[in-house]
């Protein structure tokens, strides 16, 4: 096993426990951006230099379309920001972490001998489990976020475990997919901030549908359709 | 490379509007100016182009061209008739990226990159569920969106990369190749969002508008499902001889007919526009998952037909809803007695999207979706999919019955359709020009939609090439060599792409064990053990 390819996994699964573990929005985005620049390096042999750049230009501008969105700005009122975090404590995603590494390591390959290293499928694994309870349960844009982008970065480290190291095409591809994700979130986070006190809370599902109104009809039609 | 000027054009713009977003006239102006240059970069797009870049690279092709050729037109009309309709300053933005990176996606031979293009296409889409509600509703429906989006992508690069590498030395059963096509085909499944899985698309309904509902919902999936044709025609369907993937196309054949049948009903029973365009087109996404499960190249060409008019009639459809809603004020249907003669050409354009949503036998789209049932099911099932598939019947049928009623005395309802010109002000112009456009919105909706509605029908009818596109190639780097002439193999699988390589690598071999009957495996009855064996070119 190469010891720095492992403290490189390490530090990725780190990441992503703080980023779902976390209830200070910015110690998450730290955290997922610690994750995502390390994730390209995830690889043997390392990715082409072009490609790296790529990839940690795109995770850096990702998260930090996140840390606009969630700083505080006495424009969007008067509560911080917050997010949610575990709900079952950091221990515990610490354990839901190396339980899965170590499906993912035992598993490497998938009942075939795969091209990249063992430690990229664990690492994986890991940011898979971690990332499902806060992309199904979450209760805030941010913590929703926060499993998407894990999900989405776990999927593209099994894929290095699986394919091998990625092309510096794929991984300016992927880079674009980053950012394009981090945006939306950070516009999403920012609508949600900019409604009423601020948080990043999502409003509560009522299980039912919208119904629209019925349309009123206009009392001066040349002012054109309501909007 | 020709495609290039359509990339830049399509994300630059796309960037230039979120910039702009603040003026809003800036911003749709400038969308609209780069909608009408990536029209332009689209016509001027040349096919069988490639570009090497490392192991992989971007290709064009015919299908290419058309595709983008008809989002252009469409996006550029659809944006028109947003502008006129009082739509979302984000949608020229959404248009553009959703077609650069669907320009992206199909130019990329390797099916894992074209993956995550589909996927950011897909990502931008959750954008337009910030404006209308604005605030936190719209980030609640759009974070949902946008999970629906990120979980279909998981799935897809994880099957893909599965199946995607040397796997001559295969230890695990080879069920797993269904459970690789499994995945892939739900995940065009979730991004359609089709029944049962389309909870997150009937709140996409609720909140976005008309116009731009079939970019998140028709245009962005419509490059997964093309991706994911291809990917599933060159590594599952020749090992489906020796790998039984019928489970797993059982479980696509049975989304694809429930949404098909189920969708129809819940537009009939809905008593908004929005909704119903909104089921509208996940029912004929159903043809779609059919495509999918068809997993024969015979298939190839029609699926990429009716992708072609799916995309365009749903869109005409839409452009249909948004002008009604401009005309009348109102979407409810109960609200719209005597739409049809109000409006002689709203109805018109109402007829053109009927026949080319429908169709007639003799018509490329129909005779596609025919293809597609007749190559997926037989018996039975084939006559479910034929009811199914005419069953949108029963809700334009609805529609126009409320067109034909006695109009409603009310307040507005007397507006005319007709074009309305006040007397030219040379000494304000900016002022005539402004309060002519106000005066006339509803027409410009629907002049707008009645064109989108011509272009829907030619395409249905095979006009612009769409067959003879629908039946080249998939992206080569190596040798671009799409042929757009119909009697060329229609089959992707005989010049693969660099992704599509390692399928081959696999060769399973029944084991026969004293079974004399395992000499001749086929998809059904107790099929016999495999194993792997390694290839020459494994």
């Amino acid at each position: 096993m190469n010891p720095i390819l492992a403290g490189v996994a390490l530090a990725v699964i780190a990441g992503a426990v703080a980023a779902v573990a976390s209830r200070d929005p910015r110690v998450a985005v730290l955290a997922l951006a610690t994750t995502l620049i390390l994730s390209p390096l995830l690889a043997d042999p390392v990715a082409a230099p072009v490609g790296l750049a790529a990839r940690f230009v795109g995770s850096i501008l990702a998260a930090y379309l996140l840390w606009i969105a969630v700083r505080d700005r006495p424009s969007v009122g008067p509560v911080s920001a917050a997010t949610e975090g575990s709900r079952i404590g950091w221990p515990a995603e610490v354990l839901i972490a190396a339980a899965a590494s170590v499906v993912g390591y035992s598993a490497h390959g998938l009942g075939a001998p795969a091209d990249g290293p063992a430690l990229a499928s664990a690492a994986g694994f890991a940011l898979a489990a971690l990332a499902v309870v806060p992309m199904l349960t979450g209760r805030d844009v941010l913590r929703m976020g926060t499993g998407l982008i894990l999900l989405l970065d776990a999927a593209l480290v099994v894929r290095v475990g699986l394919g091998g190291t990625p092309d510096p095409l794929e991984q300016l591809v992927t880079s674009g997919l980053l950012v394009a994700l981090g945006g939306t979130l950070a516009t999403l986070a920012m609508a949600a901030r900019g409604d009423g006190t601020g948080g990043l809370e999502l409003t509560a599902d009522s299980g039912t549908r919208r119904r629209w109104e019925p349309d009123a009809h206009p009392l001066d039609p040349a002012a054109g359709p309501p909007r | 490379m020709t495609l290039l000027p359509f990339l830049i054009v399509t994300i630059g713009g796309a960037l230039a509007v979120l910039f702009l977003r603040g003026p809003e006239r800036l911003a749709t102006a400038v969308g609209l100016l780069a909608l009408l240059v990536a029209l332009v970069s689209a016509l001027a797009m040349r096919p069988n182009e490639s570009l090497a870049i490392g192991e992989s690279g971007l290709a064009t092709t015919g299908y290419l061209r058309l595709f983008l050729v008809l989002g252009s037109l469409v996006g550029l009309i659809l944006a028109v008739i947003g502008a006129a309709a009082g739509s979302r300053r984000d949608a020229t933005a959404v248009t553009l990226a959703v077609l650069g990176t669907s320009a992206l996606a199909l130019s990329l031979p390797d099916a894992r990159l074209a993956v995550l293009a589909a996927t950011a296409g897909g990502a931008f889409g959750a954008l337009l569920c910030v404006a209308p509600l604005g605030g936190r509703a719209g980030a609640t429906i759009g974070i949902r969106a946008l999970r629906a989006t990120v979980v279909a992508g998981t799935m897809a690069i994880a099957a893909i990369a599965w199946i995607g590498r040397d796997l001559s030395e295969l230890a695990a059963q080879p069920v797993v190749f269904g459970l690789a096509y499994l995945a892939v085909a739900l995940a065009v499944a979730i991004r359609f969002g089709v029944i049962p899985v389309h909870a997150w698309a009937a709140r996409l309904a609720d909140t976005v508008p008309e116009t731009t509902l079939p970019l998140v919902t028709a245009w962005a999936p419509a490059a997964l499902a093309i991706v994911a044709l291809a990917w599933a025609d060159a590594s599952i369907a020749p090992l489906r001889v020796d790998v039984d993937v019928d489970q797993a196309r059982a479980v696509v054949l049975a989304v694809a007919l429930a949404s098909i049948v189920l969708a129809s009903v819940a537009a009939w029973i809905q008593d908004d526009l929005e909704h119903i365009v909104g089921y509208a087109i996940i029912g004929e996404a159903g043809v779609v998952m059919l495509a999918v499960a068809a997993l024969d190249p015979e298939a190839w060409a029609p699926a990429r037909m009716w992708i072609l008019s799916f995309v365009v009639a749903r869109s005409a459809f839409a452009a249909w809803a948004a002008a009604v809603r401009t005309t009348f004020f109102t979407g409810r249907v109960a609200d719209l007695r005597g739409w049809a003669i109000r409006s002689p050409l709203l109805a018109i354009a109402f007829l053109f999207i009927v026949l080319a949503s429908i169709g007639l036998p003799g018509l490329a789209a129909f005779d596609a979706r025919g293809a597609l049932i007749e190559g997926t099911v037989d018996g039975p099932l084939a006559v479910v999919a034929w009811i199914g598939v005419l069953s949108p019947l029963a809700f334009y049928g609805r529609l126009f019955l409320v067109g034909v009623g006695r109009p409603d005395p009310r307040p507005g309802a007397d507006t005319s359709w007709l074009p309305v010109f006040s007397p030219l002000a040379l000494t304000d112009l900016r002022r005539w020009a402004t309060m002519t456009w106000s005066d006339n919105r509803a027409f410009i909706a629907t002049g707008s939609a009645t064109l989108l509605a011509v272009v829907a029908l030619a395409v249905s009818a095979g006009m612009f090439g769409g067959p003879a596109a629908a039946a080249g190639l998939p992206p080569t780097v190596e040798r671009a060599a799409e042929s757009l002439e119909p009697d060329q193999p229609e089959s992707p699988l005989e010049t693969p792409g660099p992704s599509l390589e390692p399928e081959p690598s696999v060769e399973l071999e029944p084991s026969l064990e004293g079974d004399p009957g395992a000499s001749e495996p086929g998809p059904e009855g107790p099929g016999p053990s495999f194993e792997p064996v390694p290839t020459a070119s494994g």
